[in-house]
């Protein structure tokens, strides 16, 4: 059967079909890549449709009703099975494969793209203006002196070099008290203003990124993977910490995986370590004593403030991005945020209650509309979320 | 523990001895020149480093180490390697679980944080002491005490558990073969499982004894109901039904026999038409007797008597024969039995000490009243008391003949408890094999040839029926922390079972308890009550056996008997509610703990009369610095001495009487323990008192650790109280007379309420939640459980006795108590003070003695936390505003912006702001270094994670508990419902079992504390101060109708 037909006979709703795979394949599946299963990007050429529907939906009724092609692939990947999706109409397969076509055209490069040349350019003009004008202003600063002096020996006086002017009027301006007081203050003002700038600086420490013992690159898992946070960092839904995930949540999928695109197997080989997997045979090594992985803890707050994940993504739905950045661009961790406790309250001030969706809040948010009118935007601060025992106790 | 092995501190000792030996000796390998270079003037003059440069070049280092350590320190962070399932950092799980020490029991929660115990909550699912009281709350810090025994013990050396079960065998062998007595000696054993295992062990030998022994015996009170009904077990009392209580010298609140009583006493004394009257006899104030309404002062001696005449009276009502009675509290006793007959079946009376003949007359009087099943129940049984002194005093004569070859003791300290018993320790000795299975290396440990090293209840499998039909589990939260083992996985080994002794619970659960409900379900839920059709089966059974009676007549003639050769001055033994019988004396959070009637902390004292202390010269007086101190005496019973016995006064003690705690005095209990107090017990036989002679020591001095030296009142309304008739006739307010009137100011816009006389803008309490709490005076009995319930889940430091006789205590709630005074403003007339008094008594003399409690008090608890006041005085002083207002009604602390300045507690009207003098965590310094709460590796695990430690110089207090409440919001937003009411709980609250606190929001209409607010009887602590808390209180009433 030719296999461009295929391809075009497949209509779904690729938005649809992206939302599905991003929950139900891509712990296993990638389109341009094979991970712990194949990929899928040119699944509709390789195969015909009603195959693909039955082996998505119930892949082990396929290999027991003897179909070569299942039996065959099941064995190419090692016997590991793949989950079966009942609950999956055929639509929903439809819609999914048709994800797996658009997602594996090539992508047209939008001009203007945030990401492009533009705004660097942009940049650089603010710098390449202020040269400019430096440059005249010194030109007319030497334009001026040669035209004193070009006056001056027209009159027939004697004329002064351009530092000798300068030493006269530096000689004179120290000592006028006036200056000197004028110098004073802008000295005492600029070096206390950096004095309290350094000292405010202490113990904040944006930017900081340890090196960790395992080179684990959130670029790749959150980024080109897309397994969300919460899979790994699963009590951020319900605690107030958001847990570094032990080494059994990363043998989920390590168990399949055991070799990662820039470091081989010597960086997931550190996971086989710590909970004693071997690798070659594929299973747990008995009475292995299990080493704990030990991380440099990046974001911490003092014992004095208590913060909880759950109340800010859960309950306020805030994105993980919003305090810890673009987290799935980052090959190594760092500290994006300040975590000052004017960064956190400047966010609560800004910062939007969802009064209408969360019926927690049916009560309050009527008077409060008594309160601020029934316009108004409801933020944190109005709550009291700026008062000192919310976080302090 | 003698060693020989050598340690080398280095590689180069081993291989060049002789080099370290010559470095170890000389320090500075060559002579510095100091000499040379400070003795020689010149020398010193011509160096180039001046002083000046000296101290530039240590400035500028200081500078540049000082930057360098802004550096941050490198935290590690460690997940799991394989996490539980269960345990999600930062949230708490719950484990339903028992507490049995031998002593109290009661069904509990176990609140555990990334897998540590930390905190005891109630089982409200309980129907049988669900309560914890002081000690149990407590019990979770006895889990991390270092000083517990942290391995086997085999002929006094540290050991291992192999050594030690040869040991044992060979012990248990030998005396099988030597045809001894093999025993097991233990407090009452309400275990069913490990009862089975007791016997399945003593199968295995010839002649196999099991004797119990209570640590506060009741053996005579369990005689007298197996004289009287046939089977050797007190009753469950049901005070819930009772309208009309007496109680001839039992303190059912404090430390009676077991059951706790308190939550059902509670139900009763909600005023109204049906509020129960409560009359107490008894010879020492105890926690029962000042929350009586009407409270009788006799000696114990006498108590059989104040029966015979309670007998005579309702026996004669009733048109049966009376008996001869007794002159003693003859007509109180007449106006007594009136009001028992008025209630009928709703009547109860109930007896303390241990003694036969009081408790056939208590029975007796039951019985005529015709309570049975209604406040007093035959059908369900307790278990908590079964001590046999016949059989343990049997058991002291086998030892001391040399006829028991093997002796093994589980939780029971004879050696202390027994510690009158002169003969016992010689007894003891005599036992070729002995094992104390026991957590500490206590006084029988140390006696015993060998002591198996127990684990912390939290540690262990378990299964009680304290009573018929009433079942709980227990099951362990944490694997053992050292190298321990449970009582009942030493006894299945040294039986040659094998198993866990989980597995024995559970067969022995599904073979005869559980019947078609699943072992899950009641693991879950720690408790189990069986089914009706049992109970009724049970009820036949023992109406069977009820069949046998009681000769009243010489019970009567005994008591009467007893009553006339009491002695000039009598001593009872009493229990600290703090304290209990010492089991677990080594808890500083406990010993901190200030007694609730007395308010004195580490220590135990005799308490006696005024009238009697100034008879004997034995005085209490305070130091400039407001310290209580007290003379000593030395006590002298049947010839056994106590030297050294402070004394206290205490209103409300019986003269000709004194009474002493057991529980201190330790020896081997722990390093705090050890050192605080006297040991009564070396005094005390089964009797629960006794004849003593009382010898002053001259120039005496004891310190004690009082924290509050008002004994009353002073004529204020701090404690409002009315009676039942006057509260449910009369207006609460009525202009000016009612019982409950707010204190009115004449102002210019007329008289105002201190609500209204305002110099403030009000904070919007409308929007949101606003939180407040209602005390109820009238339920509150000063148990103090929620004192140590605070005390553990917000981290409050312990700050040792030193601290504490500088008023330096950190509970964040305390519980005030007052006394009456005889006299008042109302009636100095009548009592003689007249104007100045420039001739006589005057108005200073008067307001000196309102001072004075009087001898037969009044009590009244008052628990006292941050009143949270909308309007506080705190927060105007603070200058750093460290202290703030919430727009939920709560006056927040804010522990890193206090610089200590201390502004806050002097303008705090109700004294309950906190500082923070030392450092209190993590401080092994002098009088600190014996504390281990929170203080040592170990002791720090108990801390709640979700509560900052406070660190020296920062003031604190109560949060009203902000970290739950914070809780609460989060998961009800979480869950996007609207928060109810009671979802929230304050520790306090949760632990008080009386329902005396009730904590909430008022701006939810269908909630507990708003209809408490609206109540007649709610008013506000200090009123007249303007301060307007978000704490209040309801005003006591006490069932009397004068």
């Amino acid at each position: 059967m030719p296999a461009k037909s295929q391809a075009q006979e497949i209509e779904g709703d690729v938005a649809n079909g992206k939302s599905l795979f991003n929950s139900q394949c891509a712990a296993c599946h990638k389109i341009d890549r094979k991970v712990v299963g194949p990929a899928l990007g040119d699944v509709t050429q390789r195969r015909e449709t009603e195959w693909l529907i039955a082996w998505i939906k119930n892949n082990e009724e396929l290999r027991s009703s003897g179909d070569a092609d299942a039996i065959a692939i099941f064995e190419e990947y090692n016997g590991s099975i793949m989950p079966a999706f009942p609950a999956l109409s055929d639509q929903d397969v439809m819609d999914i494969l048709a994800y797996t076509i658009d997602a594996a055209k090539p992508k047209e490069v939008v001009p203007g793209d945030p990401d492009g040349s533009v705004g660097t350019v942009e940049e650089d003009d603010n710098s390449i203006f202020l040269y400019i004008l430096g440059a005249i202003l010194l030109f007319l600063v030497i334009l001026l002196a040669r035209v004193k002096n070009t006056l001056k020996s027209v009159k027939g006086d004697l004329t002064t070099t351009m530092m000798e002017d300068a030493n006269v009027f530096t000689r004179t301006a120290l000592k006028n008290p006036r200056v000197i007081t004028v110098l004073t203050i802008v000295i005492a003002v600029v070096f206390f203003q950096q004095v309290y700038v350094n000292l405010m600086a202490v113990n904040v420490d944006t930017g900081y990124q340890p090196s960790q013992p395992i080179k684990f690159s959130h670029e790749l898992h959150a980024g080109e993977n897309q397994i969300d946070c919460n899979y790994c960092h699963s009590g951020a839904r319900k605690s107030k910490h958001s847990n570094i995930p032990s080494a059994n949540v990363c043998m989920n999928c390590h168990m399949y995986i055991n070799e990662g695109p820039k470091y081989g197997t010597e960086e997931i080989s550190k996971i086989y370590a710590a909970v004693g997997w071997d690798a070659d045979k594929g299973q747990y090594i008995e009475g292995y004593e299990q080493k704990p992985i030990k991380w440099v803890r990046i974001h911490k707050l003092p014992d004095l403030a208590y913060f909880n994940h759950a109340q800010h993504v859960t309950a306020g739905n805030v994105e993980c991005q919003t305090c810890h950045g673009p987290i799935e661009e980052m090959e190594e961790v760092y500290q994006y945020s300040p975590l000052t406790m004017g960064w956190c309250i400047d966010c609560h001030r800004e910062t939007k209650v969802q009064v209408e969706s969360n019926s927690y809040y049916k009560e309050m948010h009527a008077k409060l509309k008594e309160k601020y009118g029934a316009e108004a935007e409801i933020t944190v601060e109005m709550i009291g979320g700026l008062e000192c025992g919310k976080c302090h106790y | 523990m003698a060693e020989n092995k050598k340690y080398w501190r280095g590689i180069s000792e081993l291989e060049n001895p002789e080099l370290v030996k010559g470095l170890a000796e000389q320090e500075f390998p060559s002579n510095i020149p100091a000499e040379e270079f400070l003795g020689n003037r010149d020398n010193l003059e011509s160096t180039h480093t001046s002083r000046r440069d000296f101290l530039k070049y240590m400035g500028f280092t200081t500078a540049a180490a000082t930057l360098a350590a802004c550096e941050s320190p490198v935290y590690e962070s460690l997940p799991y390697v394989v996490a539980p399932e269960e345990i999600i950092p930062g949230i708490a799980n719950y484990y339903a679980t028992s507490y049995y020490d031998g002593h109290d029991y009661a069904s509990i929660l176990i609140k555990t944080r990334e897998g540590r115990p930390i905190k005891v909550e109630n089982n409200k699912e309980a129907k049988l002491n669900g309560a914890a009281n002081t000690r149990v709350h407590a019990s979770v810090l006895n889990l991390y005490d270092a000083t517990r025994r942290q391995r086997p013990v085999v002929g006094g050396t540290d050991s291992d558990w192999s050594s030690l079960d040869a040991e044992v065998m060979k012990g248990l062998k030998a005396a099988e073969a030597a045809g001894k007595q093999v025993v097991v000696l233990t407090s009452s054993v309400i275990s069913p499982s490990q009862k089975a295992l007791i016997n399945k062990f003593g199968a295995g030998f010839s002649n196999f004894k099991h004797v119990s022994l209570d640590p506060f015996s009741y053996s005579n009170k369990l005689d007298a109901w197996q004289e009287a009904t046939g089977k050797r077990a007190l009753p469950l009392y049901n005070f819930a039904n009772a309208r009309t209580i007496v109680s001839v010298g039992a303190d059912f609140l404090g430390d009676w026999v077991g059951q706790s009583v308190s939550g059902d006493y509670a139900t009763t004394r909600i005023p109204g038409p049906n509020m129960s009257r409560h009359l107490q006899f008894e010879s020492g104030m105890s926690l029962t007797g000042s929350n009586a309404d009407k409270r009788y002062k006799v000696k114990a001696a006498e108590y059989g008597a104040v029966l015979v005449n309670l007998y005579n009276e309702i026996a004669s009502a009733k048109g049966m024969t009376s008996m001869s009675g007794s002159p003693i509290m003859k007509a109180e006793a007449k106006a007594a039995a009136k009001e028992l007959l008025a209630a009928g079946s709703k009547a109860l009376v109930v007896c303390g000490g241990n003694n036969k003949e009081n408790e056939h007359l208590c029975i007796a009087i039951n019985k005529m009243l015709g309570n049975t099943e209604e406040t007093v129940s035959y059908a369900n049984r307790s278990y908590l008391r079964q001590g046999d002194e016949k059989a343990f005093n049997t058991l002291v004569g086998d030892m001391k003949a040399g006829k028991v070859g093997a002796l093994i003791t589980h939780n029971l300290n004879p050696a202390y408890v027994m510690s009158g018993n002169s003969d016992f320790k010689a007894a003891f000795e005599k036992v070729p094999s002995s094992i104390a299975v026991s957590m500490k290396y206590d006084e029988t440990a140390q006696l015993a040839k060998h002591v198996a090293a127990e684990s912390h209840y939290l540690e262990s499998w378990g299964d009680f029926s304290a009573a018929d039909n009433h079942y709980s589990l227990q099951q362990p939260t944490i694997k053992p922390l050292f190298d321990t083992r449970q009582f009942e996985e030493c006894l299945m080994k040294w039986s040659g079972l094998n198993g866990s002794y989980i597995d024995f619970i559970k067969n022995n659960w599904n073979a005869g308890i559980l019947g078609s409900t699943d072992w899950t379900k009641v693991l879950h839920d720690g408790v189990f009550v069986k089914s009706a059709a049992v109970v009724e089966e049970m009820t036949a059974e023992t109406e069977m056996e009820a069949g046998v009676s009681i000769d009243l007549a010489a019970a009567a003639a005994k008591a009467l008997a007893t009553a006339k050769k009491a002695p000039a001055m009598e001593l009872n033994f009493t229990q600290m509610t703090g304290m209990g019988v010492g089991t677990i004396a080594n808890n500083p959070w406990l010993l901190e703990f200030p007694d609730p009637i007395t308010r004195v902390s580490w220590d135990n004292y005799l308490s006696i009369s005024a009238a009697d202390a100034a008879e004997l010269g034995l005085k209490n007086w305070n130091e400039s610095n407001g310290a209580l101190n007290g003379s000593t005496v030395n006590l002298k019973v049947n010839g056994n001495t106590l030297e050294n016995v402070p004394v206290f006064i205490q209103p409300g003690q019986t003269i000709g009487t004194v009474a002493l705690a057991v529980g201190y005095g330790r020896f081997g209990a722990g390093s705090i323990a050890d050192k605080v107090g006297v040991n009564a017990y070396s005094l005390m036989g089964m009797d629960h008192s006794a004849e003593v002679s009382i010898e002053a020591v001259a120039d005496s001095e004891h310190g004690f650790a009082c924290i509050q030296l008002a004994h009353t009142m002073m004529g204020r309304d701090i404690v409002k109280e009315v009676n039942l008739d006057t509260y449910l006739n009369e207006d609460a307010q009525n202009g000016h007379d009612g019982w409950n009137e707010p204190p009115i100011f004449e102002t210019h816009k007329g008289p105002l309420s201190g609500e209204d006389v305002n110099l403030w803008d009000d904070f919007d309490h409308e929007t949101g939640h606003f939180w407040n709490m209602s005390i109820d005076l009238n339920l509150c009995n000063g148990c103090g459980a929620c004192v140590i319930a605070c005390h553990s889940e917000n981290n409050v430091p312990v700050v040792g006795k030193d601290e504490m006789r500088k008023h330096r205590d950190m509970h964040w709630l305390r519980i005030d108590r007052y006394y009456s005074s005889d006299i008042s403003e109302e009636n100095a007339d009548e009592n003689g003070y007249e104007g100045l008094g420039l001739l006589g008594k005057g108005t200073t003399d008067m307001y000196a003695d309102m001072e004075k409690p009087s001898e037969s008090p009044e009590v009244f608890f008052q628990p006292v936390m941050c009143q949270h006041c909308n309007h506080a005085p705190c927060e105007t002083v603070c200058p750093v505003a460290a202290t703030t207002h919430s727009s939920e009604g709560l006056n927040h602390m804010t522990y890193n912006r206090c610089i200590g300045t201390r502004y806050c507690a002097n303008n705090c009207p109700y004294k309950v702001r906190r500082f923070n003098w030392f450092q209190y965590h993590d401080n092994m310094v002098g009088m600190f270094g014996d504390n281990y709460a929170m203080n040592d590796d170990l002791g720090r695990m108990v801390l709640n994670p979700d509560v900052t430690v406070r660190s020296r110089g920062v003031m604190e207090k109560c949060s009203m508990c902000i970290q739950r409440t914070q809780l609460g919001k989060l998961e009800a937003k979480k869950r996007g419902k609207a928060l109810k009411d009671g979802e929230v709980q304050t520790a306090c609250q949760s632990a008080c079992d009386t329902g005396a606190i009730a904590f909430g929001d008022v701006n939810d209409k269908d909630s507990k504390v708003f209809k408490m607010k609206q109540d007649k009887r709610m008013y506000h602590l200090l009123a007249e101060v303007g301060t307007q808390p978000s704490v209040f209180y309801q005003v006591k009433v006490r069932n009397t109708t004068a």
